[in-house]
């Protein structure tokens, strides 16, 4: 068995199978702790409805502190489309994806994908060296922050390198691409990358206990 | 200003004095954890776990916070003063617990006590940080749950810690109890204020607060005013007048409870259909919100600010306000617990509008207002003082920039420490309340 086909076999299997037992597993020990009936009268009823808005609403910052978080801000969400914009949209993780999916859909030129893929990477290591640098983030973080961001940026390296060919012989690097990949898999339901199962369901809850008490969240 | 300046330079001068005397509670640091430990595991629940698991510390909140901004002393994060709890957490609540129980430091003694700090002088539980997290992590009630805990290890700052004893053990809060308000009731009457104490039925049950009793009793005397000139069936009771809850601000759930079902009993033997809370911003979530929850039954009346029973009263047309106010202009500081906690934020600005005042609007306000920087009762703890001056001037500078010629707010504490903020700093702009002015702009 060649790396390539270690990495494409038996090791993307099982890093998937940890991937979704993790997850699953830690998302409904998260949840299923339970919460206590709110007896207070509400304000209104329009829970669902404040939940949902404020799920979207977060997204965006207020005026209050949009000035203040400017770079953090715009640097997060411009990572994470390009991010999703490389990995759904280029051609070979769409040969790859329509072969377990047994559908695929178009792609965008290899150009625009080596593009976006950089910005990820420039604007990730940007963030981590704020982490590194900024007084209330280097307190605050833990090896869960750093090993995150680590994990994220090494499949984008290796995705760059195997789709420019650089390095070392393309069955390699696209076999340390793929083991890349499959080590965020298994660190993802471990460590802060929960965050992407989670965060709808805290913004959700803050929009409907707000939202009771007649406060837009 | 209506308020007795000896009475409030004798009220800074009994604060200096506070807590002075309270024991202390001797507890080993084995217990102590055991006991900060025991009350994480009973509140943390599935929205909070969610919230420690999203948490991606990025650090964001540290812009929404009074303390953060007045001093960019990145310990006051509010990320940074639930830490304890999330280790606690991560170690022995978290699904993957049996992964990370080698790799996190277990809760000390010596954490819950550098924490006391972070906690208690350096966080009101304004709340503003729950309106910044983009994650949608609500910050404030996992700092309550530390607050709570470091509570159950007698870590409460002496000043807090002896009010809190106080109201447990005496019902009493700054020495205010039936005597003191008969007292003031007596004065309210002599100058033709009527203020119906323990009526046997009445439809509305107004409480107050040892503050207003001992300092703004321009504000009772405002109150009774608006309730006379409506003709309502309304009382005061001298068991269950006081709405401060101590146990709330020092997070002592047991004298929580004990404060709200005091208030609960006194309403339910008079039958009101209604409970008015006084110009206080904790005293309002305390009942309003928590009180239910406390007792666990759902309060058998409806619960009112004053701001908002006036506003409604307003909007009703029962309240005719004269709107002579000479066009002088006026800002709003809204209450923490009052407006982002609780909703109340447009019905003190209707009432202001109708008063003719030209309002001008803050640049933080409503549900992203800046906390006046003692609220939770931290203008009690005398080491904190110098944070709080530095808090204020964010206010200050706010309120400086709407060039408004007063400012009123709806919470006795707020106005406390607004005023020692503004008396610090040699600041004239008059502070007043709004239920005061209200009452001076009563027509026949």
């Amino acid at each position: 068995m060649t790396l390539l086909d270690f990495a494409r076999g038996p090791a993307l299997q099982w890093s998937l199978i940890i991937l979704v037992v993790g997850v699953m597993w830690r998302f409904t020990g998260t949840i299923l702790l339970g919460r206590k009936e709110d007896l207070s009268k509400p304000r209104r009823n329009t829970e669902i409805r404040d939940g949902l808005a404020t799920i979207f609403r977060r997204s965006l910052p207020e005026h209050q502190f949009e000035k203040k978080i400017r770079f953090q801000h715009a640097a997060g969400y411009t990572w994470h489309l390009a991010l999703f914009i490389a990995v759904l949209f280029s051609a070979p993780h769409i040969l790859f994806f329509e072969s377990v999916l047994g559908f695929g859909w178009p792609h965008l030129p290899n150009g625009i994908i080596l593009v976006t893929a950089a910005i990820a990477l420039a604007l990730l290591l940007a963030l981590l060296i704020r982490r590194l640098s900024h007084p209330v983030q280097r307190l605050i973080s833990n090896a869960d922050d750093y090993i995150s961001v680590v994990i994220v940026i090494i499949p984008l390296v290796t995705g760059i390198l195997a789709s420019a060919h650089i390095g070392a012989r393309y069955e390699t690097l696209l076999a340390i691409h793929f083991l890349s990949v499959e080590a965020l898999f298994v660190w993802f339901p471990f460590g802060k990358l929960m965050h992407t199962a989670l965060t709808f369901p805290a913004r959700f809850r803050a929009g409907a206990e707000f939202g009771r008490r007649g406060v837009k969240a | 200003m209506n308020i007795d300046n000896a009475a409030f330079r004798d009220f800074r001068e009994s604060l200096e004095h506070l807590g002075s005397d309270t024991p202390s509670e001797i507890l080993s640091g084995e217990e102590q954890v055991r006991r900060a430990k025991q009350t994480f595991m009973d509140k943390l629940d599935g929205p909070m776990a969610v919230d420690l698991t999203t948490c991606v510390h990025c650090g964001m909140c540290a812009e929404a916070c009074h303390y953060y901004e007045a001093t960019q002393d990145e310990k006051y994060a509010p990320v940074r003063k639930f830490e304890p709890l999330r280790r606690f957490y991560r170690r022995e609540l978290s699904p993957m617990r049996w992964l990370f129980r080698p790799f996190i430091r277990d809760v000390t003694a010596q954490d819950l006590e550098a924490w006391q700090e972070l906690v208690y002088d350096a966080c009101t539980g304004c709340g503003r940080c729950d309106m910044m997290c983009p994650m949608g992590v609500r910050l404030s009630p996992l700092i309550n749950v530390m607050r709570q805990g470091l509570a159950s290890a007698g870590l409460v700052p002496a000043e807090l810690r002896a009010l809190q004893i106080e109201q447990r053990d005496n019902d009493t809060v700054f020495g205010v109890g039936a005597g003191k308000l008969r007292e003031v009731i007596d004065r309210l009457k002599q100058q033709g204020i009527e203020v119906p104490l323990d009526k046997s039925r009445a439809e509305v049950l107004i409480l107050t607060t040892a503050v207003e009793v001992l300092l703004f009793s321009a504000a009772l005397s405002a109150t009774a005013k608006i309730m006379n000139r409506l003709d309502a069936d309304w009382t005061i009771s001298s068991q269950g007048f006081e709405a401060a809850n101590l146990g709330l601000l020092s997070g002592d759930e047991a004298t929580q409870r004990q404060a709200a079902a005091r208030i609960v009993e006194q309403a339910k033997t008079c039958g009101a259909k209604t409970v008015i809370l006084p110009e206080s911003g904790h005293a309002y979530q305390a009942m309003r919100w928590e009180g239910a929850n406390e007792l666990g039954e759902a309060l058998p009346f409806e619960v009112l600010a004053i701001s908002e029973f006036i506003a409604r009263e307003l909007d009703a047309g029962r309240l005719p306000l004269s709107t002579a106010t000479n066009g002088s202009s006026v800002t709003y500081h809204d209450p923490c617990r009052l407006g982002r906690h609780s909703g109340v934020i447009e019905q003190p600005r209707q009432v202001l509008k109708a008063l003719g005042m030209e309002f001008r609007e803050a640049d933080s306000n409503g549900r992203e207002n800046y906390c006046c920087g003692g609220g939770c009762a931290e203008y009690v703890i005398k080491r904190s003082a110098p944070l709080r001056q530095k808090a204020f001037e964010i206010k200050k500078r706010e309120f400086d920039e709407t060039g408004a010629d007063v400012v009123v707010t709806s919470c006795a504490n707020c106005r406390i420490n607004l005023m020692i903020g503004a008396e610090n700093g040699g600041w004239q702009t008059p502070i007043e309340s709004l239920v005061e002015r209200v009452a001076a702009s009563l027509t026949e």
